[in-house]
């Protein structure tokens, strides 16, 4: 059935489009949405658009833009068509998210309370490591409870040509986004709750109970069975703040500035109006190289003195773990499929975009010759922050790369590009098809948990591959659907 | 029978504030290292005001002494007091050539020691000066080490207060004067600059003073603590000179620890909140145990 409506003229592009097959019919997944949208007037997206809007300003969701002037903000776009990931193609992803997660927990372990032997037995080379910006010597000997040291991993996904799901890059520190998540989809059963109600999807929204639960399985052995947490927040000029204070309300606990936490005999408590209470757990989302200036940066004001010594004691857990910049370091990304391979003993269910390491010579070379083909990234930077897209680049910045590149090759990595799936995304009054990827979040405590989808992210600029919000993307609410076993035996939710 | 010496070193620190301090979180890395060539008879740490100290070793082996003190004060005195054996060191009896330098298997063992870090960051007219060195000792690995060695003990005079921790190692060469971590991150700087792995160690030294490395008369001296570098020699190990004196390092020098540069292990690191600003004493005595020495030699 052709498609009409507000998909009237929609054209895939020669790309893989989530909704629609290359002749132009709804997947199966996508069918009851598409013929919903059809039936929308413009006179009625309209509407549901201000709702959206207004929906959002009531909850205060900002996003700031570095690199925009000081302290731009704005609201985060939320497109009105949903992302829609079949039940069975979601267990896929699950599967490869909580082995890679798995993985990578088990190598940060390695590099800091085990043997290092992933170096020895020669599957990641020492210099590799001790180049990495993120390696934090300081966090040397510091275990946590269940080797969980990426309690917080946000994964971006992206889907090729083929429609393959492939691993970008990993966020292992503090990823941002999830609060997104969860004021989407709050948002959307308002705006859409017809929509909404026609599919079983999967919900979202013990995001803070499941953060809350992870947190307090890591609390130092001999804590308190109620451990008390915390979440640390650099403060109210941070980029992230709104989320701070989101998980933190979610969880219903204490957001702190680093100068609410006392470390008295390396134990670290909070001031309180009643006085000190010990704190267990800290969720921090303040960058390593703030967190104590005992260690640290000793100019930091944000940080909190002796917190690394008191986790050193087994006093406090820091969350996420320090020193986990190593692991999602992108030029040890291209490392991760070995590492998975080497603790695990098996292949890795979600593949690497092809990857080019810029200190060996010949595929330096290749890469110089192939500027205007490839993405190139600084390994340590996330969020878009400082990178090149060749086929979009000008001869200028490309030439200003070779130079980067040149002077500090291990500061960089190339990519092959994807060819980003697309979706259906709302363009003033009709639909066209606009590059996306994805951020699954997972919880790692006792065990390893994804929430179901994860932060979609759509380029909201026609033929933008770019979909950092921080680069003027935009977002999409995800529905992971309820497996058809799931809906016979817990029927309508 | 191998001789030993025995050493008694007291290490002091006291920090006068000109206004009262509320709280203060330190680190201290004093307590000398026990390897091949030194063994730590006894240790222990004591704090004015009194803290409990929580005691671990750092990612280069060194112990770390951590404490807090949270209560006012307007004087913080810290003391650390060891006894050490120290023993002779093994000449260098391999003469490995220029080209096994460049064997990736060795430069990846001392990946730590091959980069620029704060301390060490070599410009070009610095590596340029090393290859000139080093070119005059043509492809001896040992012979261009011990020359970079002499030429970081001449291109400087030892100048107390000429510089200040976090001075840049090229400027160091220019005004060519400096202490001992001057003479210590220039040695290490010229090595890595035509990639020989070198590190930056910290210790005592017992000798009537930093700069001379005198002999001394009696059995005690009141110095500062010390630095020095080693160099990674292919198929042997590290090979530790001190620069300051144009010594090689023997039973002497008491080895506190190592590191990428001093930033790695600093004697004493911290922070503290209100009390003005610090003046800071630190000290160092060091009494041989000559009657020990020679009983442990006798029962050897």
């Amino acid at each position: 059935m052709a498609l009409s409506g507000l998909f009237e003229g929609y054209d895939p592009g020669g790309f893989f489009d989530e909704a629609v097959t290359s002749e132009g019919a709804p997947r199966d997944h996508y069918e009851a949405l598409v013929r919903r949208l059809e039936g929308l007037t413009p006179h009625h997206l309209a509407e549901r658009e201000r709702v959206r809007d207004a929906a959002f300003r009531s909850a205060g969701i900002t996003f700031t833009v570095y690199g925009e002037g000081e302290g731009i903000e704005r609201t985060f776009p939320m497109d009105l068509v949903p992302r829609i990931i079949p039940a069975g193609e979601w267990e896929h992803l699950e599967e490869g998210l909580i082995q890679r997660v798995t993985a990578l927990n088990r190598f940060l372990d390695d590099l800091y309370v085990g043997d290092k032997a992933v170096i020895k037995d020669g599957i990641v080379p020492q210099w590799l490591i001790s180049s990495s910006d993120g390696f934090q010597r300081a966090a040397h000997g510091i275990s946590v409870p269940h080797g969980a040291r990426c309690l917080v991993a946000g994964i971006d996904l992206v889907r090729d040509a083929e429609g393959t799901y492939r691993v970008l890059e990993d966020n292992l520190r503090n990823p941002s986004g999830v609060s997104y998540v969860l004021e989407n989809r709050a948002a959307m059963t308002r705006v859409l709750p017809r929509v909404f109600d026609d599919h079983l999807v999967r919900p979202v929204d013990h995001y803070g109970p499941s953060l809350l639960n992870a947190l307090r399985r890591v609390s130092p052995a001999g804590a308190d069975p109620e451990p008390t947490v915390v979440v640390l927040t650099p403060g109210v000029f941070n980029s992230a703040y709104f989320e701070h204070a989101f998980l933190a309300r979610q969880m219903g606990v204490e957001l702190v500035e680093g100068r609410d936490l006392v470390v008295d005999d390396h134990v670290v408590s909070m001031r309180t109006t009643h006085g000190l209470k010990r704190v267990d757990v800290i969720y921090r989302r303040i960058d390593d190289s703030f967190l104590d200036p005992v260690v640290f940066r000793s100019d930091s004001i944000l940080g909190v003195p002796g917190v690394m010594s008191a986790a050193r004691a087994g006093n406090v857990t820091i969350a996420n773990a320090v020193g986990n910049g190593v692991a999602d370091d992108k030029a040890v990304y291209a490392y991760v499929p070995d590492i998975i391979r080497y603790y695990l003993g098996a292949e890795p269910i979600l593949p690497n975009v092809p990857t080019y390491l810029l200190w060996d010579a010949d595929q330096r070379r290749h890469v110089l010759d192939r500027m205007d083909e490839l993405v190139v990234k600084p390994v340590a930077e996330s969020g878009g922050y400082g990178m090149l897209i060749g086929p979009s680049a000008t001869d200028a910045e490309i030439a200003a790369m070779c130079r980067r590149v040149e002077a500090d090759p291990r500061g960089y990595i190339a990519q092959e590009v994807v060819a980003l799936s697309r979706h259906p995304t709302l363009v003033d009054d009709h639909l066209e098809g606009r590059h996306i990827d994805l951020r699954p979040f997972v919880l790692c405590g006792d065990r390893v948990e994804v929430i179901p989808g994860g932060l979609t992210r759509v380029a909201l600029r026609k033929g933008s591959l770019v979909v950092n919000s921080s680069q003027g993307g935009g977002s999409k609410d995800t529905w992971v659907l309820a497996s058809p076993e799931a809906r016979t035996s817990r029927g309508r939710p | 029978m191998m001789p030993v010496t025995r050493y008694d070193v007291v290490y002091r620190t006291s920090i006068h504030y000109d206004d009262i301090v509320r709280a203060s979180q330190n680190e201290l890395r004093a307590c000398p290292a026990s390897d091949d060539h030194q063994q730590v008879v006894a240790y222990r740490t004591t704090t004015h005001p009194a803290s409990r100290v929580l005691t671990y070793q750092d990612y280069f082996g060194t112990r770390v002494d951590t404490f807090g003190v949270r209560e006012p004060h307007v004087l913080l005195e810290i003391s650390a007091e060891a006894s050490v054996e120290t023993f002779p060191r093994a000449l260098v009896t391999v003469s490995p050539r220029v080209a096994e330098l460049r064997s990736p298997s060795f430069r990846d063992r001392y990946a730590e020691y091959l980069g620029r870090t704060g301390h060490t960051a070599w410009d070009d007219d610095m590596a340029e000066a090393a290859r000139r060195v080093a070119a005059i000792s043509g492809d001896d690995v040992v012979g261009i080490v011990l020359a970079l060695h002499r030429f970081a003990h001449t291109s400087l005079r030892y100048t107390p207060g000429a510089t200040y921790i976090g001075v840049d190692v090229n400027e160091v060469l220019a005004k060519a004067q400096g202490v001992c971590q001057d003479y210590a991150h220039l040695a290490v700087a010229l090595c890595r600059s035509i990639d020989i792995p070198a590190r930056y160690v910290s210790g005592y030294f017992f000798a009537a003073s930093e700069s001379t490395g005198e002999e001394v008369d009696g059995d005690v001296v009141s110095v500062q603590t010390h630095a020095w570098f080693e160099a990674a020699i292919p198929g042997w190990g590290w090979l530790a000179l001190d620069p300051t004196n144009a010594l090689q390092v023997g039973p002497r020098h008491i080895t506190i620890g190592h590191g990428r540069d001093y930033d790695d292990v600093p004697p004493i690191r911290g922070v503290y909140s209100g009390g003005g600003r610090p003046n800071t004493q630190a000290g160092v005595e060091i009494r041989r145990q000559t009657a020990v020495a020679q009983q442990l030699q006798a029962q050897q």
